[in-house]
């Protein structure tokens, strides 16, 4: 179930998944998904399982399946490494996938723009729209609103109890937010939140205000 | 030469030295010069060297007679050590004897420590006798042309053999040999092994249970009798000795008298943290020992370490205060007193350090016990008894450890490659692979080359490829050197050295500690104060400090349950305390003011009492069992016990264990009416639901983390070198979660949950547990505060969780966020 927030008066909906939807442009937001990571381990001797590579693209298939977007924007390392056979399986899901779909750049996308251009798919810095600055790397820019990856939010939880929990996030400051690691196979890094801070929790198939 | 001349060579060396061989030195040259292999069970600093080095050198003379005048070239023989800091003094006893023979054998040391100038010189020329750790063994089984390296060796001696037995570096072991029985025609192995309780079986698993060398071969014991006496220090004023803790630090003053009776005391402790701490405080609080004073623990730097073994040697030191670095090895003719701060986790390794005083044949060893927290006196008084009986622990050994045998298969392709059937007869005769069947044989095969069971025509998988002579090799030089830095890392977490800005190296420190640091901080290491500047690749710098600090750097210490005979001696000490004073141990009858305090609003269990306790206070709802089974059985019935109450009701709880008992500690009351009215006790399905307790907490996640590296599936980068390595490295976290999802038929996988139950929890002794406890009374009390008893388990900080309540319940329930 996606969770709806509210941010200048346009509506964002935050899906379990770890995407975002943003209704009145029809644009899904996703970050670092890193592609091509089981493929890259598993060329250099590290044999994670196979089936652990569809998975990415079940998920995508999933969110894009729930909000029937006018357009992807990926907000960086999509692909983790450099070109490998992944690629192929990404060629096949952009082609099947009636979307218009954006990237911009990541640390990890080393992949040449022309492969991205191939496929029709335009690569930028960043950018911004009506108020909001799309970016991979967290950025504070005055007047703007930023939806950023990179970092892979997590949240650490206590209770009664001495009972802890680590969950992956949406963290939204008061000009930014940033997502969630969409990908299967990513790691997180814990935040700590401050008073004007505002966390929502990805909880099995929940998005939850904590 | 026959072997009379040959030991009257050996008579001789021994006249000159005003020594008589023991028996069991003869015995083993005996059995030795007959071709024969072999475990000798010998303590430390018994002359267990002289009963193998001198056979070694003798059979070189029997088979080259002109050996004063020639030199024949080559490796002759291997000692292994678990411990690199060890290797000088073996060489030292060796070189003697190589010397005062007149041959003109030489003797290297190969271990992680050798430089690499050192290294290339042996590739071209091996030392005749070589000194090795069980790693550096491997790292040379992966160097093209191993075999010709190996041809002439005549023996292999693997000592501390029990402190490998029971660990995946045995195994590590049990594999080499198996590959040196081949290419070695003439070779002997033989073991060095402390007391344990399973000395047979560590020989079988040493020579190979089905193997012509068990068959052939001997068990040698060194019978020196030796009194042992354990002396509790017990607190003086029981009504302020603390219920909990685990430095001692209260019972400071009372070691003193003990270090300034004797020549040379050696106090150790559990912990290098420990250690460290004691060393400060007897400093601060008695700085007239300054300069007679030192610390020797497993991070202090080489040098240091060497200097401390040379003082003690000299008499120059009044007290040593060290950790388990001290156990093995290194004889210390001139200590007199050994004090063990805490509970020693283990008889064997009591007996071990007690056996480190009065070194001479036939003198009393005295030991003193320091107990940290009052508990640990009804240990002390148990652990007398123990010592009496010798109530040793047994190690268990591994059995079908596929990571181990991953590591070595590819080991085996980085050099000069390997045929399968050749292989698979060489392991199907080690102990740890007696059972692999050749379904699991194949499947590890295709692991190796496909990364799966099944090719797909995407996958870009490589590691190992398959020659068309059907010879399995390494052809990438990346994955080769890859490999090669890997085999080291079968224990621990990355380290990272510490050193002065300057250069100079002061020790290692696990890196989960360093990462805690923000420049600027100060922290005790080594007994110095240090302040930490930056990290640089895999190092630290700091400079000295005068600032005064807390900050420790905490290493985590092996934690030994007590064995099932230690643990009916815990239970008999305990039950003791309902008898009249008179007929008490000192260390019962002192503890009285605690019973009394525990009798306020529970009791102190008799043999036909099974004690439940439980109580609020501010962290929570607890819930404490008292077994006095030891901390595996607890284990594995806090993780039984768990399961099944959650099937009456979702839970979510952390368990604590330690010896006496467990803890389950929950966010709501657990109604233990219902525990006992539904009998969660019971044995019956006992195996079934302990496999599936497992899946709800983390147990087998945390041993998949071992298996994931050592298998080569995380790399964790290159030590020292400081070479990053990070596109490549994920958590073993992140892929038991793959793993669980999508391959959970791998054997890798299954292994972290057969390990887990065969080595964590030993299921045999649960079950008799279990069986116990169903012909008990129980007795269950709701107590208003915690009791004595239940102090050490809720202070303990390390906890197993399980919950199999849903995520989102959960969360509703947690009140504050909390990070760090």
């Amino acid at each position: 179930m996606p969770h709806s927030i509210q941010i200048k008066n346009q509506e964002f909906q935050l899906h379990p998944t770890g995407g975002i939807f943003w209704v009145e442009k029809s644009m899904l937001l996703i970050s670092d998904v890193h592609l091509g990571k089981v493929a890259h381990f598993r060329k250099f001797g590290a044999a994670v399982p196979q089936k652990a590579i569809h998975k990415n693209f079940i998920l995508l298939d999933e969110i894009v399946n729930a909000f029937q977007p006018f357009q992807i924007c990926f907000l960086g390392d999509l692909f983790h490494s450099s070109l490998n056979k992944e690629w192929q399986l990404f060629e096949n899901w952009v082609q099947k996938t009636p979307t218009e779909i954006i990237l911009v750049a990541g640390n990890h996308d080393i992949i040449a723009t022309e492969k991205f251009e191939a496929l029709t798919i335009p690569l930028f810095q960043e950018l911004s729209i009506d108020g909001f600055l799309l970016t991979h790397h967290p950025e504070e820019r005055e007047n703007f609103f930023n939806f950023c990856g990179h970092i892979h939010p997590a949240i650490q939880m206590q209770g009664f109890g001495r009972q802890r929990l680590k969950l992956p996030c949406f963290f939204k400051k008061r000009h930014q937010l940033i997502l969630p690691a969409f990908g299967e196979f990513t790691g997180t890094f814990v935040l700590e939140p401050t008073k004007e801070d505002e966390v929502f929790a990805i909880v099995e198939d929940e998005v939850v205000k904590v | 030469m026959t072997r009379k001349e040959l030991f009257h060579i050996a008579q001789n060396w021994f006249d000159r030295q005003g020594w008589k061989p023991f028996a069991f030195q003869k015995e083993s040259w005996t059995a030795f010069l007959q071709g024969k292999h072999g475990l000798l069970n010998a303590p430390t600093g018994s002359g267990k060297t002289y009963a193998l080095w001198f056979p070694i050198v003798l059979n070189y003379i029997k088979n080259n007679p002109d050996y004063k005048t020639k030199h024949k070239k080559g490796l002759k023989a291997i000692w292994i050590t678990p411990l690199r800091a060890l290797s000088q003094e073996i060489k030292q006893s060796a070189e003697r004897i190589t010397k005062d023979l007149d041959t003109q054998m030489t003797v290297g040391i190969r271990t992680g420590d050798t430089s690499t100038k050192e290294r290339s010189r042996q590739k071209t020329a091996m030392p005749d006798l070589l000194i090795t750790t069980p790693e550096s063994l491997q790292l040379l089984l992966s160097s093209k042309g191993y075999d010709k390296v190996f041809k002439d060796c005549s023996a292999i001696v693997v000592d501390e053999w029990h402190e490998l037995l029971g660990t995946k570096r045995g195994v590590q072991m049990e594999l080499g040999l198996s590959r040196l029985k081949t290419i070695c025609p003439d070779l002997r192995i033989w073991g060095i092994s402390a007391t344990i309780g399973n000395l047979e079986q560590a020989r079988e698993v040493l020579l190979g249970p089905t193997s012509e060398a068990l068959q052939n071969s001997v068990l040698v014991k060194a019978k020196l009798n030796k009194k042992i006496t354990v002396k509790s220090i017990i607190p003086k004023q029981m009504e302020t000795f603390p219920w909990r803790g685990h430095l001692g630090l209260h019972l400071l003053e009372d070691a003193v008298p003990i270090i300034n009776n004797s020549k040379t005391t050696l106090l150790f402790t559990n912990t290098r943290s420990q250690c460290e701490i004691w060393f400060q405080k007897i400093l601060e609080k008695h700085p007239e020992y300054a300069g007679e004073l030192a610390m020797h623990h497993g991070s202090v730097n080489k040098e240091t370490r060497i200097w401390v073994e040379q003082a003690i040697r000299n008499e120059s030191l009044k007290a040593v205060v060290c950790t388990s670095s001290l156990d093995l090895g290194v004889d210390f003719a001139p200590v007199e007193t050994v004090v063990q701060i805490g509970g020693p986790k283990g008889v064997a390794r009591f007996l071990q350090r007690a056996g480190r005083s009065g070194h001479r044949p036939g003198k009393e060893s005295i030991i003193h016990f320091l107990p940290t927290h009052a508990m640990e006196l009804i240990e002390a008084s148990a652990m007398q008894q123990a010592v009496k009986k010798e109530a040793v622990e047994d190690r268990i050994p591994y059995l079908n450890s596929y990571d181990v045998l991953l590591q070595y298969l590819t080991t085996l392709a980085v050099s000069d490659g390997f045929y399968p059937h050749e292989i698979y007869t060489e392991i199907k005769h080690t102990f740890c692979y007696q059972g692999i069947t050749e379904d699991e044989w194949q499947w590890l095969l295709n692991f190796l080359v496909m990364g799966s069971q099944s090719l797909k025509t995407y996958d870009e998988y490589q590691k190992v490829e398959v020659g068309t002579d059907g010879k399995f090799k390494v052809n990438n030089r990346g994955i080769a050197m890859r490999h090669r830095f890997q085999i080291g890392t079968i224990v621990g977490d990355a380290v990272v050295a510490v050193r002065y800005q300057k250069g100079g190296y002061i020790g290692s420190i696990e890196e989960y500690f360093i990462s805690k640091l923000t420049p600027g901080d100060v922290f005790t290491f080594a007994g110095r104060n240090l302040e930490f500047i930056r990290i640089k690749g895999m190092q630290a710098h700091v400079r000295n400090s005068n600032k005064r600090t807390n900050k420790v750097p905490s290493w985590m210490g092996g934690r030994l349950s007590f064995s099932a005979q230690m643990s009916e001696l815990l239970r008999q000490e305990l039950y003791t305390a309902e008898w009249e004073p008179a007929k008490q141990s000192d260390e019962i009858r002192s503890l009285a003011p605690m019973f009394a305090k525990q009798r306020e609003e529970s009791i102190v269990p008799k043999p036909d009492e099974f004690l439940i306790e439980t109580f609020k206070t501010r962290d929570g709802y607890h819930h404490i069992f008292y077994p006095f089974e030891g901390r595996a059985v607890h284990e594995a019935m806090s993780s039984l016990l768990s399961y099944r109450i959650s099937l009456l009701s979702p839970i979510t709880c952390s368990l604590a264990f330690n010896d006496y008992g467990f803890e389950m500690l929950s966010d709501k009351p657990i109604d233990i009416q219902q525990v006992l009215d539904n009998d969660l006790f019971s044995t019956d399905y006992m195996l079934s639901d302990l496999q599936k307790s497992l899946n709800s907490n983390e147990m087998a996640r945390r041993k998949f983390r071992d298996i994931a590296v050592i298998s080569g599936m995380v790399f964790t980068g290159y030590p020292d070198k400081g070479i990053k390595m990070k596109h490549l490295q994920s958590s073993s976290q992140l892929l038991f979660d793959v793993f669980k999802d999508f391959e959970p038929d791998n054997l890798l996988y299954q292994q972290a949950f057969t390990e887990t139950f065969e080595h964590q929890l030993e299921e045999g002794r649960l079950r008799m547990a279990l069986e116990r406890i169903a012909e008990q009374e129980i007795v269950w009390k709701q107590c208003k505060n915690p009791t004595p008893f239940s102090f050490p388990l809720i202070t303990d900080r390390l906890r197993e969780k399980l919950s199999n309540e849903k995520l989102a319940d959960r969360i509703k329930r947690m009140t504050k966020i909390l990070m760090k």
